[in-house]
């Protein structure tokens, strides 16, 4: 098994309140994990621990990402060399123009990757397909960054940028929450589109729903800030039927 | 000349002093404001002291024969070029307001009895470029703005700077508007570490049915005030929009006075200030709402984001109404750049330095896209920029 990220008894806070109290989890290459567990079992800490988000302090352990501490590195830095977090709830910024954001986040990642940055015809052109294959009207990108879009709208241009920026590890916090049949579909798409036997999907989930569409190789079952469990996805309809109380640690 | 020589002193003194025996009615109302001080409301905020304490050397402000040029070109306070066709001429000002709010409006008006006379004849575009070449000067000239009854006009206002010390340069337009026109002012003033300061005094007529557009964009560090009078006929329009991004320790600011005289009147007053360094800012803001004034609107905002700790914003919008029926609004905000949407763009790989300006630069933009004409919005987008990397690198 080739291992790219891997987290050893992490522990981390947010305020005052520990949230994370020693997980451990290894994430194979290439695969997809499913990330289960009950409300305040740590999963969205978990998240963004591992992007970096200001409001998480690390207490211990470490996060290693091809086989280099990441725990020191700024955000920034992070999404640089292909860690991805499709948020749960995407910000609103008015006035900061849709096009204009993403073609500055893929020219800092060509420009990081010592590649030639793409000038506003170039990326428009680049885009085209993108949005085609996610439903997604062409103004979206016209106008200011999340503002005034739909819960899908914006799920879908978390999922354009994950295409545009083509990260190494993408974690997708909550993707199908507000989501539609129809748009969970579409989303589904385009994360299925990158699956590629290369990139490592980490899927933040409290429903099975998700699953249905992105099929995958790991569910971890994640309770109290910990993994209590590893196993394939025949876990996924033990847990529909039992929830997580009826999960015994490993 | 040393303006503090003016403080404190009677009618007959300063008619002395400024040589202006046939204009007491401008000593009479400078006297009556008095020089201003760190007492003055209007200079509260501003250090007005120590720029008037100074030894100044004068200049002649000899009218010149005019170049022909796309623009109109002031330097040191006199016209050298201007488009041509254009009737730009030297001329006493003949309608003074003589219920100005700043002393240094009338004591403009007293230094320069001949002002410069801009008539903008038909709808017409301008550019107006104010260059400063003098150290130790003191620079002292109005401008005088007509245009027609039913005629749009732009001007757009610019400063070029040149490496001088230690000037101060009071200027000021007096603009009339007349009855169902419009003028638009855009007014981009860029400096950093100039070696001026400047005090600009306005006063701006709306005549019946017209409307007045005054944008400012104020960039950079240095020490500049612009004190605005508008007064409103029935159903004239005032749309005032005043950008600052200030850095260092600069003082800069609006301080300005719209005065509703007729009924239907309308006024929409927008600041909006992002301050760095140990900057202070000001937006010292009344609208008045007279007894003659029924029906009228009346909406004044200001939005400040503090970028550095030693940052300061003196907020002040207010309102004074004598009469019931309207409608007015006024309000104002203090904040930070929003660590969620700072983090957001940082998450997608862009610096911070980056997202810090794309955030910055999305508040302002709802401002700098009232800028219609797309070459000086990109000059105000550019100096913007300009301003923002100064100031990262301290």
């Amino acid at each position: 098994m080739s291992t790219v990220m891997k987290i050893e008894n992490l522990e981390a806070k947010i305020g005052d309140k520990h949230i994370l109290k020693g997980l451990n989890l290894e994430l194979e290459a290439g695969k997809v994990h499913a990330i289960m567990g009950p409300n305040g079992a740590g999963k969205s800490t978990l998240s963004k621990t591992i992007v970096g988000h200001y409001d998480v302090e690390i207490t211990g352990g470490d996060i290693t990402y091809k086989g280099k501490s990441i725990v020191d590195m700024d955000a920034e830095e992070r999404a640089l060399e292909g860690i991805f977090l499709s948020f749960q709830h995407p910000v609103e910024i008015p006035g900061v123009n849709n096009a204009y954001f993403l073609r500055t986040a893929l020219n800092a990642k060509l420009k990081h990757q010592g590649k030639e940055e793409l000038n506003a015809a170039e990326f428009l052109r680049a885009m085209k397909k993108h949005l085609e294959m996610l439903g997604m009207k062409s103004d979206m990108i016209s106008r200011s960054l999340n503002e005034g879009f739909s819960g899908g709208e914006k799920k879908r241009n978390e999922i354009l940028q994950m295409l545009i920026l083509e990260p190494e590890v993408i974690i997708l916090d909550e993707i199908d929450s507000g989501l539609d049949i129809d748009a969970l579909r579409q989303v589904s798409e385009g994360i299925n589109k990158m699956k590629d036997g290369k990139r490592t999907f980490l899927v933040i989930t409290h429903y099975s729903r998700i699953l249905d569409y992105i099929e995958p190789d790991y569910i971890h079952v994640l309770k109290d800030g910990k993994v209590i469990k590893t196993a394939g996805s025949e876990l996924v309809p033990y847990l529909e039927e039992h929830g997580y109380d009826g999960i015994k640690e490993d | 000349m040393n303006l503090n020589t003016l403080k404190n002193k009677n009618l007959a003194e300063v008619t002395k002093l400024l040589n202006s025996k046939d204009r007491e009615a401008l000593v009479e109302r400078f006297v009556a404001l008095g020089l201003p001080s760190k007492k003055s409301e209007e200079y509260h905020y501003f250090n007005v002291e120590k720029l008037l304490d100074k030894e100044y050397k004068t200049l002649n402000y000899m009218p010149k024969t005019l170049e022909v040029s796309e623009r109109i070109e002031i330097v040191d306070g006199v016209v050298v070029a201007a488009p041509k066709g254009m009737r730009v001429y030297s001329e006493a000002c003949k309608q003074i307001d003589m219920d100005h709010f700043d002393p240094l409006y009338y004591l403009g008006h007293l230094l320069s009895p001949q002002t410069i006379k801009i008539e903008l004849d038909g709808d017409t575009h301008v550019e107006i470029e104010h260059k400063y070449t003098q150290s130790d000067a003191l620079i002292n000239y109005r401008i005088v703005l007509y245009n027609q009854a039913n005629r749009h006009s732009t001007v757009y206002e610019n400063f070029i700077n040149e490496k001088i010390e230690n000037t101060l340069v009071m200027y000021g337009f007096d603009m009339h508007i007349a009855q169902d026109s419009t003028l638009r002012l855009v007014k981009l003033h860029s400096m950093q570490k100039c070696g001026y300061s400047l005090i600009a005094s306005h006063k701006i007529n709306v005549a019946k049915n017209a409307n007045a557009l005054y944008k400012s964009f104020d960039l950079g560090s240095d020490q500049a005030l612009q004190l605005l009078k508008v007064e409103l006929d029935e159903y004239a329009h005032v749309d005032a929009g005043h950008l600052l991004y200030l850095n260092d320790d600069s003082k800069r600011g609006t301080v300005s006075q719209i005065v509703h005289r007729g009924e239907h009147s309308t006024s929409k007053q927008e600041a909006k200030n992002i301050l760095d360094g140990a900057a202070r800012g000001i937006f010292d803001a009344l609208i008045r709402v007279e007894h003659s004034a029924k029906f009228t609107k009346a909406e004044q905002n200001s939005k400040s984001i503090l970028l550095h700790d030693d940052a300061y914003m003196a907020s002040k919008p207010q309102l004074e109404i004598y009469i019931d029926e309207l409608e007015a609004s006024h309000g104002s905000t203090t904040g930070q750049l929003d660590k969620k949407q700072l983090f957001y763009l940082q998450s997608r790989g862009i610096t911070y330095v980056e997202a810090r300006k794309m955030l910055v630069i999305a508040f302002a933009n709802t401002l700098i896209e009232q800028v219609k004409d797309a070459r000086h919005q990109e000059r105000i987008k550019n100096a913007f920029e300009e301003i923002f990397y100064a100031g990262q690198k301290g």
